[in-house]
């Protein structure tokens, strides 16, 4: 433990006698999970200390828990607080759940950064979270058997109460608290022995669900504070573009108008209600400067990523020598792919409420996925430190990826300032969607070699696009090499024989951004459907296919072979029914799925999609089927129809009667089977979309013969 | 000056009549169950009942409704106990939760008119709804709950 642990554990102690709790600081070591090389290593050794992640148990014997997490929707908030009921013995009702503070320790930790994404708020968490519910157990136990006079080895803590059994008395945690505090943590406590757990591992209702069906739910954007003005922000239709000039009596004749923002790359109109905000966004008369791309178009700039594939990139991976095993293969299949930009297109749009109170310490209010960025923005913005901004993390109306920007927050910072007051500023759908912070676009040529016996030797995998993370990480990308750009490929388990992995940096005027899953989107589409091709030129079932690919790994295998036994793979179908298969392994987690589809008139219709899912070791079921079922109709949502196409170096589309995403109708039924390999704890958010895109397109092949190669699927005529 | 009953209470507003009845919940009575997602009738995010029929409020004016009866999803039930909340909760609906107001709005106006729906009517009446999180298969399955209810 490190001297500035101790210190502010004590100061923690101090703080909780103050207020008679028992408060724990949450110690996380610093550890390198498998998959994650997208982010920064730890530093080796690394702790993480108070106040950023802890747990409160107060007088009313209520647990609050300052979860490292942003509720997005992924369920984590009652995932962590599952954890600490089971091994505290306190029913899950009596948890509240709030995000901490960044801070120095934390950035040590989770890659540099306090961030939400890669299921790291469970894959980091879950064994530091156990150990500290357990060291309160225990802590509790030991105040009681002072109280009681008994053996602490007598006593159970359980339902919020620490009992003796043989004399039939008990005392609830909130009497204990004090005591408690008092006592030496525990080094190591033992955790509680499965058939002791009542939640963990079972399906259980979540805790933000009765709010979330009752319009109570508060969101970023439902903050409301005293005195607090409505901006609205009007940005660049041209991607990147900046300001030149603005006129404010373009909008003069509006009532409610209360001044405009001049920003980087537009401005914020400000109002007393959101409604007359949005009259003067949409009206006011704006001039931006010249961008070099302002001509630019999808077709071009397709073309551009094509051209690239012909030029040398950086191979990361090289294993054997893929050229010569290419030159004496019996057969190599060849193909290229493409995939469109993506829009996150979350139902809450990017917002910020931001105070800047009187001794200069500014507040922001926002459903962020990414505390330090928004924070280090604002700090920017403001020029003060960052220790001076507080963020307090609102639930966030969808994330997936979106919210690790920082715009909303820079720009109410700036009018916050600008006009004196509090300010709640939202971005209209319109440049939420036309901004950029896009899925990258990317196309890849991928050849295989077959021997005479139809097995493969060899695999040369090459992308060419924009990286996801130009503008998010650039400290991650080196030599022109963002590693999402080969993301589930480069660590593949499939043995291939002789293997290359290759990428040729192509920047597009839209910010790239990480979405849902990140490279494994695109990747998982591309290797995916490309063995379904190399399946069919070696004459064999896809599934077989992979199985031989996959011989060497028990665990691989068993997650392919359950998809494929419980979707009914080379069972008969219905009439008019075909099955595609797909398995790709992201964020920790191995999943491998079948899609039942029909094609008919050119009209594609997914009936049914089967997951089997190997995340390791798992905490709610409930919320990974929820997972499973929503990474599904995303993948299907954009394989099928999403795609922002360029128009003039902007996007041509900004809402969505033109960005199309999945509706009840064309959603199939999901059917989720979770395996339990005991292995490291994997992710879930992720996982489960990357394989649902290509396991529907080799369904559409099956169905019709043709090959998807270009999404989204609405492009190709698929009538027969 | 505006009048107008919301969840059962007469209200007068003074605002701009063409102010979409989304932001007047919002903003001057905070009613903030009610959302924002397209400003363009697509999502349904801000699904309210006008005179019990599902319109969107994003498109719906002010003036339009003087007189009418608006029911948002805070006033659906006194407790927050309408049968189709009720099976919302049953079914772990929501994720993020945001579109689930509107959701609820346009089911709990479905069962009104069609008690038990089938799946195509489910889906036509639904359609309108749009969820990023893909809860679909839920909102499906928490009418059929309701209904039997």
């Amino acid at each position: 433990m490190t001297e500035l642990s101790l210190s502010r554990r004590g100061a923690l102690k101090a703080a909780s006698a103050a207020a008679a709790a028992l408060v724990l600081p949450i110690f996380a070591e610093a550890q390198q999970l498998p998959n994650d090389r997208l982010f920064a290593p730890a530093e080796p050794g690394a702790r993480i200390g108070p106040p950023i992640a802890y747990l409160r148990i107060g007088q009313d014997g209520r647990a609050t828990l300052f979860s490292p997490t942003t509720e997005c929707g992924q369920g984590t908030h009652t995932g962590h607080a599952m954890i600490f009921a089971d091994e505290l013995g306190l029913p899950l009702e009596h948890f509240t759940v709030e995000v901490g503070q960044p801070g120095p320790d934390f950035r040590r930790i989770q890659g540099n950064e306090m961030n939400s994404g890669g299921s790291l708020g469970t894959r980091y968490w879950y064994g530091p979270f156990r150990k500290v519910a357990a060291q309160a157990r225990e802590m509790l136990i030991a105040a009681a058997a002072r109280r009681l006079g008994v053996p602490a080895g007598e006593l159970r803590a359980a339902d919020g109460r620490v009992t003796h059994a043989a004399s039939g008395r008990s005392l609830g945690f909130g009497e204990l608290v004090a005591e408690a505090m008092a006592l030496p943590v525990p080094e190591n406590p033992p955790l509680r022995p499965d058939s002791e757990l009542r939640y963990l591992r079972r399906p259980t209702a979540r805790l933000d669900t009765p709010a979330k069906v009752t319009g109570a739910a508060k969101y970023g954007s439902d903050v409301v504070l005293p005195g607090m003005v409505y901006a609205v922000v009007k940005l660049s239709p041209v991607f990147r573009g900046e300001l030149e000039s603005f006129d404010r009596s373009s909008i003069a004749n509006i009532p409610g108008i209360i001044d405009v923002v001049p920003l980087p790359n537009g401005v914020a109109v400000v109002a007393n209600s959101t409604w007359a905000a949005i009259r003067g966004a949409k009206a006011i008369s704006l001039r931006f400067k010249p961008t070099p791309h302002d001509g630019l178009d999808s077709a071009a700039f397709s073309a551009r990523m094509r051209e690239a594939l012909r030029r040398p990139g950086f191979v990361n991976k090289n294993d054997g020598d893929v050229d010569a095993a290419l030159a004496s293969a019996a057969r190599v299949v060849e193909a290229t792919y493409e995939v469109p930009y993506l829009a996150h297109a979350c139902m809450e749009t990017d917002n910020c409420t931001a105070r800047i109170n009187a001794d200069g310490t500014v507040e922001l209010w926002l459903p962020t996925q990414h505390q330090d960025f928004c924070q280090g923005a604002v700090a920017r913005v403001l020029g003060i430190p960052r220790e001076r901004i507080t963020i307090h993390t609102q639930w966030a109306g969808g994330g997936f990826g979106r919210r690790y920007g920082w715009g909303a927050a820079e720009h109410a910072a700036a009018v916050a300032k600008a006009v004196g007051r509090p300010v709640k500023l939202i971005w209209t759908r319109e440049d939420e969607i036309g901004q950029g912070y896009y899925r990258p676009a990317q196309v890849a040529h991928m050849r295989a070699g077959l021997d005479a016996q139809g097995r493969v030797i060899a695999f040369h995998f090459k992308a060419a696009g924009p990286g996801s993370g130009t503008d998010l990480r650039p400290y991650t990308i080196r030599n022109d090499f963002d590693p999402t750009a080969v993301q589930s490929v480069a660590d593949t388990r499939y043995r291939f024989g002789a293997f290359r992995t290759e990428y040729v940096r192509v920047d597009g005027p839209p910010i790239p951004w990480i979405w849902r899953a990140v490279g494994s989107t695109q990747c998982g589409f591309f290797v995916e459907c490309f063995l379904d091709e190399v399946a069919a030129a070696a004459g064999k079932d896809p599934l077989a296919l992979r199985r031989e690919l996959l011989a060497h790994d028990a665990r691989a295998l068993n997650v392919l072979n359950t998809a494929a036994e419980k979707g009914g793979w080379g069972k008969p179908a219905p009439a008019g029914v075909h099955r595609g298969i797909a398995y790709v392994e992201s964020y920790g987690s191995l999943v491998a799925e079948v899609a039942e589809v029909s094609v008919t008139n050119g009209q594609v219709k997914v009936h049914k999609v089967t997951v089997a899912i190997d995340c390791g070791e798992f905490v709610n079921p409930e919320t990974i089927a929820q997972q499973a079922e929503g990474g599904v109709v995303m993948g299907l949502s954009a394989a099928l129809h999403e795609e922002v196409p360029i128009k003039d170096g902007r996007a041509e589309v900004t809402n969505f009667d033109g960005y199309r995403i999945m509706r009840i109708g064309e959603a199939p039924v999901v059917e989720t089977h979770i395996i339990r390999s005991g292995q490291t704890i994997g992710g879930v958010g992720e996982p489960p979309l990357p394989p649902a895109a290509p396991a529907m397109v080799n369904a559409i092949f099956a169905a019709t013969g043709k090959r998807v190669r270009t999404l989204p699927v609405d492009r190709t005529d698929l009538r027969t | 000056m505006i009048e107008l009953s919301v969840n059962g209470q007469p209200r007068r507003l003074d605002a701009d009549p063409e102010m979409p009845l989304l932001w007047a919940l919002r903003d001057i009575l905070n009613l903030t169950g009610t959302k924002y997602g397209c400003g363009i009738a697509q999502c349904g995010a801000c699904t309210v009942h006008v005179d019990g029929e599902p319109v969107r409020s994003c498109v719906t004016t002010l003036a339009s409704v003087a007189g009418r009866k608006v029911t948002t999803i805070e006033g659906l039930h006194p407790e927050g106990k309408h049968p189709v909340q009720l099976a919302w909760i049953e079914a772990q609906v929501p994720q993020c939760g945001y579109c689930q107001s509107g959701q609820i709005m346009a089911a709990a106006a479905l069962l009104k008119k069609t008690p038990n729906p089938t799946d195509a009517e489910i889906d036509a009446a639904m359609a309108g709804n749009l969820c990023r999180c893909g809860t679909y298969q839920r909102i499906r399955a928490a009418i059929r709950r309701a209904a039997t209810s």
